[in-house]
């Protein structure tokens, strides 16, 4: 769901109204705000800086980030972090964009339709967990039917144990939880298109293939950008799915940046260690953020 | 799909285009009934196994339509296992995310989008720079301060921190909403001598429903739907709430599976009916943005 405001944001800054009203005011109206967000956000987000940082002895030490640029695991935590979070980035937008086509289209029921196809979007993420840990169950489970339909497979496969359907499995319960947004954005996108280039594009003969490309496809380009930002952002936060279904495993074959850190922190006990890894997933954040405010920065000087 | 069944005559009667149209028309609502399909695979999944008689949903190969109806499934669900208990805890979780978030966001949203002030722009690059943040990165810390304050298993303390999580997004949510307001109605209030939380409640509040609606819901779906920080920071099984109550159901290995997967489906309803009934306010009051990308 936390996809939303970013994308709202997009719309930039209402300016069609300026008063100079006095200053003083508007710090009264967000100060709820920022005591909420100090006492149980900032204080955290500091003192797990401060953590990262702080030596074995105590006192002020960089060794957990020495530790951790040498430790070939974390190096491989780092890599499948970026197949995931790429993959899903990559499925989930041609899912999203694919759903968003069809629910475009003019039909009747189309208004039942879209709900339903949405309702991912409204499902808590443990209940989603129980129903694919079933479902990849190696002797009941569903997909196996699936997966028989191969050729050459003749036995149920061990989901769970196999790096790369393991993998496969939490990127597609991760798609499958998430592109009912991504839907719906790139929805009020496609319907933002106007319908003259359309007609213009039929009046000269181009083809439904060649309208796609050359009207549909620029005119949501803007969205699409801001949603590969977002997708990049969210999948590497992923950590309920993957931590409820595989638990990181096969022997680390999910293990991502997100459940990486939970692992060090409350299985091994290593808080500062943990700490620097956040930091890491911090900076990447940071870095994010930057390519979303350069992507929005680019959107609001090319809309008139 | 009843398109297919089409009389021959009737289709070869008509020009090529208009047939054409008719075999693009059948081939959509094909496309429209698969994509149905595969999306709502799962649900139809968590509801088939909660409602057959749990030794039809052991056998291979799984059967694809439901064998019988047991509907003692749900009288099991609730009899065995407190799923009262936890749907309270999370209705009592969620609904204090929902007003903490309200009382904060209103002035909020307000103070951003209709007063110029210094540092505005730094809270709208820090409210950015939250949301974006991996929550794995903070719960050690967060439990830390937890510990030291004594607010471990405390729901009501929990509920703050779920608030402090989405107050963020839901002050951008608002803020567009706000902006969407017509500067000169508001204007005009405050010739009128309104103040700023009189033009607040009495003018911007109810132009803005919509606004808040998505506001409550995404706070609401964000608490009902929180695993990470709850299983770090709450402890106490009586203190369980839906969440950590069925991820412990996954592990606890003498839980039937029809007992599951009714579980599943009952923590999922009250959303998903919350989902459909304000569908189309979600999708205008999230998206308003959007459009203009």
């Amino acid at each position: 769901m936390s996809s939303a405001a970013t994308v709202a944001s997009a719309a930039g800054p209402g300016r069609r109204f300026r008063w100079n009203a006095s200053g003083s005011s508007a710090y009264w109206l967000i100060l709820p705000l920022l005591a909420l967000e100090a006492v149980f956000l900032v204080y955290a987000i500091v003192t797990g800086m401060a953590a990262s940082v702080e030596g074995p002895a105590g006192g002020f030490d960089l060794s957990n980030f020495s530790q951790m640029l040498v430790d070939p695991d974390f190096w491989r935590i780092m890599g499948r972090t970026l197949v995931f979070t790429v993959l899903v980035d990559i499925i989930i937008l041609v899912a999203g964009l694919g759903v968003a086509l069809l629910m475009n289209w003019q039909f009747r029921g189309r208004a039942a339709v879209r709900g339903l196809l949405t309702i991912p979007w409204a499902i808590p993420e443990v209940p989603v967990a129980i129903t694919f840990i079933f479902m990849i169950d190696p002797t009941f489970g569903v997909f196996n039917l699936l997966a028989r339909m191969l050729p050459g497979v003749t036995q149920n496969p061990q989901w769970t144990l196999n790096p790369t359907l393991a993998m496969a499995i939490v990127i597609i319960v991760t798609v499958w939880k998430g592109f009912p947004f991504y839907s719906l954005v790139l929805l009020s996108a496609l319907q933002a298109v106007p319908e003259e280039l359309y007609e213009a594009a039929k009046l000269d003969g181009a083809s439904a293939g060649r309208q796609f490309l050359h009207v549909t496809l620029p005119g949501i380009r803007p969205s699409i950008a801001l949603l590969a930002v977002l997708a990049f952002i969210y999948s590497m936060q992923q950590f309920t799915l993957i931590w409820l279904i595989t638990g990181g495993g096969p022997v680390d074959a999910t293990m991502t940046l997100a459940p990486a850190i939970y692992m060090q922190a409350f299985r091994f006990y290593n808080f500062n260690y943990a700490s620097a890894m956040a930091v890491v997933g911090l900076i990447f954040a940071a870095m994010a953020t930057v390519a979303f405010i350069a992507v929005q920065r680019r959107l609001t000087s090319e809309t008139p | 799909m009843s398109a297919t069944l089409l009389p021959e005559q009737r289709a070869s009667a008509r020009s090529a285009a208009d047939r054409a149209a008719a075999l693009g028309a059948v081939l959509r609502a094909a496309l429209i009934l698969i994509v149905c399909f595969v999306v709502l695979f799962p649900v139809y999944w968590m509801v088939l196994n909660a409602i057959q008689p749990g030794e039809f949903s052991l056998t291979w190969p799984p059967a694809l339509i439901p064998r019988g109806l047991e509907w003692s499934n749900f009288a099991r669900l609730f009899e065995d296992k407190p799923i009262v208990e936890w749907l309270l805890m999370s209705t009592y979780v969620a609904a204090i995310v929902v007003v903490v978030t309200l009382i904060v966001v209103v002035p909020a949203a307000y103070a951003l989008s209709r007063l110029r002030w210094r540092g505005r722009n730094l809270l709208g690059l820090f409210l950015l720079f939250t949301q974006i943040m991996p929550g794995a990165m903070i719960v050690a810390p967060e439990l830390t301060l937890f510990r030291a304050f004594g607010w471990t298993d405390n729901l009501t303390m929990l509920a703050l921190l779920h608030a402090a999580f989405v107050v963020p997004l839901c002050t951008w949510i608002l803020k567009a909403s706000f902006d969407a307001v017509p500067g000169e109605i508001v204007e005009a209030a405050l010739v009128d001598g309104c103040n700023h939380w009189q033009t607040l409640f009495s003018v911007v509040l109810p132009l803005t429903r919509p606004g808040l609606v998505a506001v409550s819901v995404v706070a609401f779906f964000f608490s009902w739907n929180e695993y990470l920080f709850s299983s770090a920071l709450i402890t106490r099984s009586g203190l369980y709430t839906g969440s950590l109550g069925l991820a412990t159901l996954i592990t606890q290995l003498d839980t039937p599976l029809f007992v599951l997967m009714a579980a599943g489906v009952t923590f999922s309803v009250l959303p998903i009916l919350f989902y459909l009934a304000i569908q189309r306010h979600i999708l205008r009051g999230l998206t308003a943005g959007a459009v203009k990308g």
